[in-house]
């Protein structure tokens, strides 16, 4: 075993290391609450046997929400996560992918459609009866999250501001929720990367092809993931670590492009070796005594949730470790697998009351602990949560920017 | 606020995997060995990391804890075997132990996981039955199997989900009213099947174990078994009375039914063992531990008979940790802590520890529950539960090893698994703590 | 006790897919047919064959009669067994180790033997087949399929039984009963009661495939039929999803057959004395692994599910000499008339061939068959469709995971590693009263998967005793005896993955459910 990312027959055939144990089946969350989803060994290694040729035999696969929890808890190394992806990928291939997911996979295009309109946009989202409208034509769920348009980009704010020239520098890979949805994340990022002496390169960028991806959209995803492996290596930036804000587009530049999408880009395959997660990276800094902790107290109850795809970059649970230096900051960590949206799943109409079961021990929890935040580093999870508990959800980074005085 | 970092230095080349990660304790492996002993260690208030590949075998076990349940005959009382199994068996890892230590890990692990209510005592087996409707010795039972003690006899009722695939009352009952507890005693016992209404006619286990957690559905069970009891004194039902919620599903059949209701586990996976799974790690995490699942531990790196760092992986990279001490509870060759070749030779998965008691590949037994060589290989140890080299020295002082990984035992002919795991953790835990001073 | 009686036209000795064709040929041809075997259907060679049905590319070079007859059975099967069949094609390809030389006398050799062959380049090869070894040379496509031994055997089986047959597996023939000069019956021993039974037939099959020899000698003639034994491991999944051969004179190790869920490597061929002492040994093993690395490069990393080997009936056509190189004999098979060849009427053997020509086979044996009858029906199998191939649908790969989809959630899988649901065994239940848990396996696949039973024998066995087939005692033995019938074929690839399953299951078993120490 190493780090090296498996090609896609090697994936395929980690289903070999299978023996049938049941783990990933007690730990899968979308299992526990549906009877549609017969669980993660059945549609993954169990199923696999009986994948080829060009006909896919599956339908249930469609209900696996991606989390790759199943991946992450097989003592065995079986990559059934990713396994069920190109199952699931194949199936949609041949049935034909709805328009509703040919949306939701380009988050990028909603952002950039609503943004000259935001307030207009925004108040269609936020209106029953268009959502109505949504749900029975569009198939996306009347009540499920969806972000609101931000009126000025993040890259607009990037390209304006005076740059901050140290000679320790890093990239700055930060997704397309930063840049249309929550800007401000973005902007809070930047500010504590410069405040710890760090010159923050933001190259010109588009999405990553993850929401492709996990709608079995491979053709586009694979290409927009290689456009952007190409963005982040501009010259100059070589060797640079690159710095993801968006958790689960961070996993897309480490493994999921390599392994679920077989991409073999040079580029890839080298920058997902200096990929790191924005807590990973500073807790690492941290670790050699060079983060700066002039921290100011905080005295808010703060409910941490790690999301599935944070998980799955096998780091721990980095912010959580960092925020604890924080003074007077009162941190409950959540002690729950999934908050079931997986990115766009828990959005679908199908799926939206899944996506609510699988939460709502997560939920419960949360209200239990009645934080005055919740900090979760995924933005598509912190929609989730928010709309489910009434509770603002924030980027942990967000806790941090306090801490150090930020407003 | 705002200020430029004073170190102008440029960032090292190579940044990531030279982490200056330092723990007090790193602990290989999440099963019940691994978690007796990390928690025991946090609660101690060290620093303690824990990395696994996925999960150990306790989402799949019965969760009961067997001490020494056949030698080779059926054993009453452990704590009366014990001694001379022990000297029969020198190189089980119960020698390495003293009953004193075997006893108070068993205390110990009762009053740790007291919200499951674990029963019994080194003293006496309990008899628990199978789901085949054998009568299996065990030492301790969460609360929701001990009634299923038949070791004195009894008149129950097994009752079956009709839409469970794993669980056959009618074999249940005729196996155990076939079945002789001890002298004179005899056991009654009948079957009914039952369905939940309006539920699909497979229900895997975590579905149906959450679905009764909610009232109104196993109000409904427990009114479809009143229906057909008789004169039994207690109920057994197969092993799916909730996760979170066991205690509250158990109690309420027991009020509602007027009589002691007992679970019977079957073949993977195992709410028990989930149950008991989930409260270790939380409590793990809440004396401060820190669980990642999912990291490999790939080698590590020693000098001078002290082993400094293992290295982990990672989604993209490799990083490196260090600790003072180390401990080894990857499990055996079905959880892959010890992998054997093609050729039939064995080794220790993450540091190549040489593997003792391995018979030769050819002598395989065509004998499904023959002895097997590879039954009883695994990694020798010194009195400190340090793994020894081929020199008979301990090959680090500071790493040790415990549970399934260790050499010696048949746990699943003899019903010792448990036992060794919890034994052995607490015991290194103990070791690393003295060491520490 | 009287003994039962059997009257019957034909009688046919050996319940594998010769024998079967020939019952199923012979119904059809209007004959009463009674087909006896002393174990179940095709648990002789039949349920132990690499299961390819063969293009006849193998062959062209070396047996080109064989070849020929292959290519033109191939055509036939296709049309009246595709239920059987999956149609994989077939590659030939040339590896670095493979004589090059030997690619355009295969392609000729083709030729002359009617075999549709079209060569491709390297890289379609490996754009169908990406796990095949970049090194290749050369490559070659032809309508090699594979097909399933025990859907065939059953399905000749229940044509025939719905045409009047009578079928009796477990039925050894202890004797065969004659006149001066002809053979009138035979004195069955049923293994499963031990009770005896006598059938009275008016012509005589021998049908006994690599056992044939022993079966002659109770009439007192000689078939000097050798076995050759092979050996086969079965991977976990399918590496390839076409045959792959090497393109080189038939050798050991060098095909890989996609069947079912898992791909077959084989195969071996010594000559053997015994066809019921042939246990595959570590070095045929080891070799057999190490082979699979010049078509698979890795192939030998991955997890070997099952061992096993077979006993080829080989009938050398040039009788006399001593057999040292079984590779050497033809693959054709001859019908022998005991009444010609030794005196002894009204009873003929057939023997040697192939599984892919078992209809031909059974065709020649029924024209010699009808003759001494007086019938004058004709042979029909070539166009009349085996039940369930009437559609001529091809069968396929994700047939059971399609259609476990379809059945979910209101059908529990019992065997999940081969999706075999409640329903399924239920159904095959009803069919008949006395299953033993292994007849299950070949009739549904029930334990064939990765597991081996760990998590299904249980299930099986508990579910056999609910529905009241079994008592208590048999549901406990059946358990126990399942898997150690499982552990022939585990035992001696007890490595990696497969190793790591044996200790969860026997843990299942011992651990979990003690099935040790069940009240007796
Ligand atoms: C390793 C190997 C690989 C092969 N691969 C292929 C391949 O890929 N493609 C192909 O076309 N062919 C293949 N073959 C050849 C093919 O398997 C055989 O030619 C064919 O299966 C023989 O069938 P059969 O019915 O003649 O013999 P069998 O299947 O052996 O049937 C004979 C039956 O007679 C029964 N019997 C014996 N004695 C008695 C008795 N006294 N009373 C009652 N019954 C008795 C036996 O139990 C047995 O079931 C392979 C053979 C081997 C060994």
């Amino acid at each position: 075993m190493s780090t090296e990312a498996l090609a896609p027959f090697e994936v395929r055939s980690s289903l070999d290391h299978c023996i049938k144990c049941t783990v990933c089946e007690s730990s899968c969350p979308v299992a526990a609450v549906t009877p549609l989803f017969p669980g993660p060994k059945t549609v993954g290694p169990q199923a696999e046997r009986f994948r080829a040729g060009d006909h896919s035999p599956d339908l249930s696969v469609d209900y696996c929400s991606g989390c790759g929890i199943c991946t992450r808890v097989c003592p065995q190394g079986v990559r059934i996560a990713e396994i069920n992806s190109r199952a699931r990928a194949e199936m949609k291939v041949e049935r034909g992918i709805p328009m509703r997911d040919q949306i939701l996979a380009r988050p990028g295009y909603m952002g950039k459609a609503g943004r000259p309109v935001a307030p207009l946009f925004n108040w269609a989202l936020a209106n029953p009866v268009v959502r109505l409208l949504g749900e029975r034509i569009v198939g996306v769920h009347r009540k499920a999250p969806v972000p609101l348009a931000a009126s000025r980009s993040f890259s607009y704010w990037a390209g304006r501001r005076r740059r901050f020239l140290a000679p320790r520098r890093v990239v700055y890979f930060h997704g397309c929720s930063t840049q249309h949805f929550e800007p401000e994340v973005g902007k809070k990022v930047v500010a504590v990367l410069e405040h710890n002496g760090f010159q923050v390169l933001i190259p010109k960028q588009d999405c990553c092809g993850l929401p492709l991806q996990s709608n079995g959209i491979f053709g586009a995803a694979r290409r927009y993931v290689e456009r952007l492996a190409t963005q982040l290596s501009v010259p100059g930036t070589e060797g640079l670590p690159v710095i993801a804000s968006s958790t689960s587009c961070g996993l897309m530049l480490k493994k999921e492009a390599l392994e679920i999408l077989g991409v073999e880009d040079g580029h890839l395959a080298e920058i997902s070796k200096r990929t790191y997660d924005l807590f990973e990276f500073l807790l690492e800094l941290h670790e050699r005594g060079e983060l700066r902790t002039d921290f100011q107290p905080v005295p808010l109850t703060v409910a941490y949730h790690a999301p599935c795809q944070q998980q799955n970059q096998l780091i721990g649970k980095p912010a959580l470790d960092l925020l604890r230096l924080v003074p007077a900051l009162r941190l409950v960590e959540m002690d729950r697998l999934c908050c079931g949206i997986a990115g766009t799943y828990g959005t679908k109409r199908e799926k939206y009351d899944i996506a609510m079961r699988v939460g709502e021990p997560l939920f419960a929890d949360i209200k239990t602990a009645s934080p005055d935040l919740v900090a979760c580093d995924s933005e598509t999870c912190r929609w989730q949560i928010a709309k489910a508990t009434g509770v603002t959800a924030v980027h942990p980074l967000e806790v941090l920017y306090r801490a150090y005085g930020g407003s | 606020m705002w200020s430029t970092y004073p170190n102008d230095q440029v960032l090292p080349a190579k940044f990531w995997g030279c982490s200056g990660m330092r723990h007090d304790v790193v602990v290989i492996g999440a099963g019940l060995a691994g978690l007796t002993a990390g928690i025991r260690l946090a609660q101690e208030g060290l620093d303690v990391a824990m990395f696994a590949t996925g999960h150990g075998a306790l989402p799949l076990a019965p969760a009961v804890v067997d001490v020494l349940g056949y030698a080779p005959d059926r054993v009453e009382s452990p704590r009366v075997a014990l001694p001379s199994f022990v000297a029969q068996h020198p190189e089980h890892p119960y020698a390495c132990l003293s009953m004193g230590v075997l006893a108070a890990s068993l205390d110990w692990f009762k009053e740790l996981v007291t919200p499951l209510g674990y029963t019994g005592s080194l003293e006496r087996n309990l008899l628990l039955p199978t789901a085949l409707g054998g009568l299996r010795p065990t030492l301790l039972a969460p609360e929701t199997m001990a009634a299923g003690d038949l070791g004195g006899g009894g008149e129950v009722l097994i009752v079956g989900i009709a839409s469970y695939r794993d669980f056959y009352p009618k074999l249940v009952a005729q196996n155990l009213t076939a079945s002789a507890p001890a002298d004179g005693r005899r056991i009654v016992a009948r079957a009914v099947e039952v369905a939940l209404a309006g539920d699909p006619r497979d229900l895997r286990p975590q579905l149906l174990s959450r679905r009764l957690e909610e009232p109104a559905v196993r109000s409904d069970l427990a009114r479809s078994i009143r229906a057909e009891l008789g004169s039994e004194a207690a109920v057994g039902i197969p092993a799916v009375l909730g996760l979170e919620r066991s205690h509250e599903v158990w109690t309420d059949l027991q009020r509602w039914l007027e009589r002691p209701v007992f679970e019977i586990p079957t073949i993977p996976p195992s709410l028990p063992g989930q149950r008991l799974q989930s409260l270790l790690t939380q409590l793990f995490r809440s004396f401060g531990g820190r669980l990642q699942i999912g990291n490999t531990v790939l080698g590590g790196q020693g000098a001078n008979g002290v082993l400094e760092s293992v290295t982990v992986a990672q989604a993209s990279r490799e990083i490196s940790v260090s600790a003072g001490h180390f401990l080894l509870a990857t499990g055996g060759v079905g959880t892959g802590g010890i992998v054997v070749d093609r050729k039939g030779i064995p080794r220790e998965a993450v540091l190549g520890l040489p593997v003792t008691l391995a018979g030769s590949p050819s002598e395989v037994n065509p004998e499904y529950f023959g002895p097997q060589p590879v039954d009883r290989i695994g990694l020798a140890v010194d009195e400190r539960l340090r793994p020894l080299g081929d020199d008979l020295g301990h090959l680090f002082s500071n790493l040790h090893a415990a549970g399934a990984t260790l050499a010696g035992a048949e746990p699943w002919k003899e019903k010792s698994g448990h036992g060794i795991s919890l034994a052995t953790g607490f015991a290194a835990a103990a070791a690393i703590l003295e060491e520490r001073g | 006790m009287a003994l039962s009686q059997i009257e019957t036209d034909l009688l046919v000795i050996g319940g594998g897919s010769t024998g079967a064709g020939v019952a199923w040929d012979a119904a059809l041809r209007g004959l009463h047919v009674t087909l006896v075997d002393r174990g179940d259907l095709a648990t002789g060679t039949t349920g132990r064959f690499h299961g390819l049905l063969h293009s006849g590319g193998r062959y062209v070079v070396k047996d080109p009669s064989s070849a020929r007859e292959c290519a033109s059975e191939n055509l036939i099967l296709r049309r009246v067994a595709a239920d059987c069949i999956e149609d994989t094609g077939g590659l030939f390809v040339t590896t670095p180790v493979d004589d090059p030389a030997y690619a355009d006398r295969f392609v000729e050799g083709c030729g002359a033997a009617d075999i549709p062959v079209e060569e491709i380049t390297v890289g379609a090869a490996l754009a169908r087949e990406p796990r095949l070894n970049p090194r290749i040379s050369r490559a070659f496509v032809v309508p090699d399929a594979s097909i399933d031994a025990w859907k065939t055997v059953w399905a000749c089986v229940r044509g025939a039984t719905a045409r009047g047959a009578k079928v009796l597996p477990y039925h050894q023939v202890m004797s065969l009963t004659m006149t001066a000069d002809a053979v009138t019956g035979a004195y069955l021993r049923d293994a499963r009661s031990g009770e005896q039974l006598r059938v009275r037939a008016r012509c005589t099959v021998n049908a006994a495939g690599a056992w044939s020899r022993r079966v002659a000698e109770l009439a007192g003639c000689e078939v000097g039929v050798v076995p050759g034994k092979g050996i086969m491991i079965a991977m976990n999944h399918r590496v390839v999803n076409t045959v792959v051969n090497r393109c080189t004179m038939p050798g050991d190790g060098d095909i890989i057959v996609p069947i079912r869920t898992v791909s077959v490597i084989g195969t071996t061929d010594i000559p053997v004395s015994d066809p019921d002492h042939i246990d595959p040994t570590r070095e045929e093993i080891a070799e057999m692994m190490e082979a699979g690395e010049a078509l698979v490069p890795g192939f030998s990393q991955g997890r070997a599910l099952r061992v096993w080997a077979g006993a080829r009936p080989l009938f050398p056509k040039t009788t006399g000499k001593q057999v040292s190189d079984t590779r050497e004999v033809t693959r054709s098979h001859s019908v022998l008339d005991h009444e010609a060849l030794d005196g002894v009427g009204n009873f003929l053997t057939i023997t040697g061939g192939k599984f892919t020509t078992f209809r031909l086979m059974a065709k020649d044996a029924l024209d010699l068959a009808a003759r001494k009858l007086d019938l004058s029906a004709e042979c029909t199998t070539a166009t009349v469709p085996l039940p369930d191939s009437e559609s001529k649908r091809f069968y396929w790969i994700g047939a059971r995971q399609e259609e476990m989809e379809h059945e979910a959630p209101d059908d529990p899988l019992i065997c999940e590693c081969e999706l075999v649901s409640r329903g399924d065994l239920q159904a095959a239940l009803a069919r008949r009263s006395d299953w033993q848990l292994d007849d299950l396996r070949r009739a549904l696949r029930i334990g064939m998967g990765p597991c081996q039973g760990g998590f299904c024998a249980f299930r099986v066995a508990a579910t056999l005793h609910r529905d009241g087939q079994y008592d208590r005692l048999a549901a406990n033995h059946a358990l126990g005896a399942f898997v150690e019938e499982r552990w022939k074929g585990v035992k001696l690839i007890s490595w990696g993955d497969q190793l790591r399953q044996t200790r969860l299951d026997q843990w299942i078993f011992q651990g979990i459910l003690d099935v040790e120490h069940l009240p007796k």
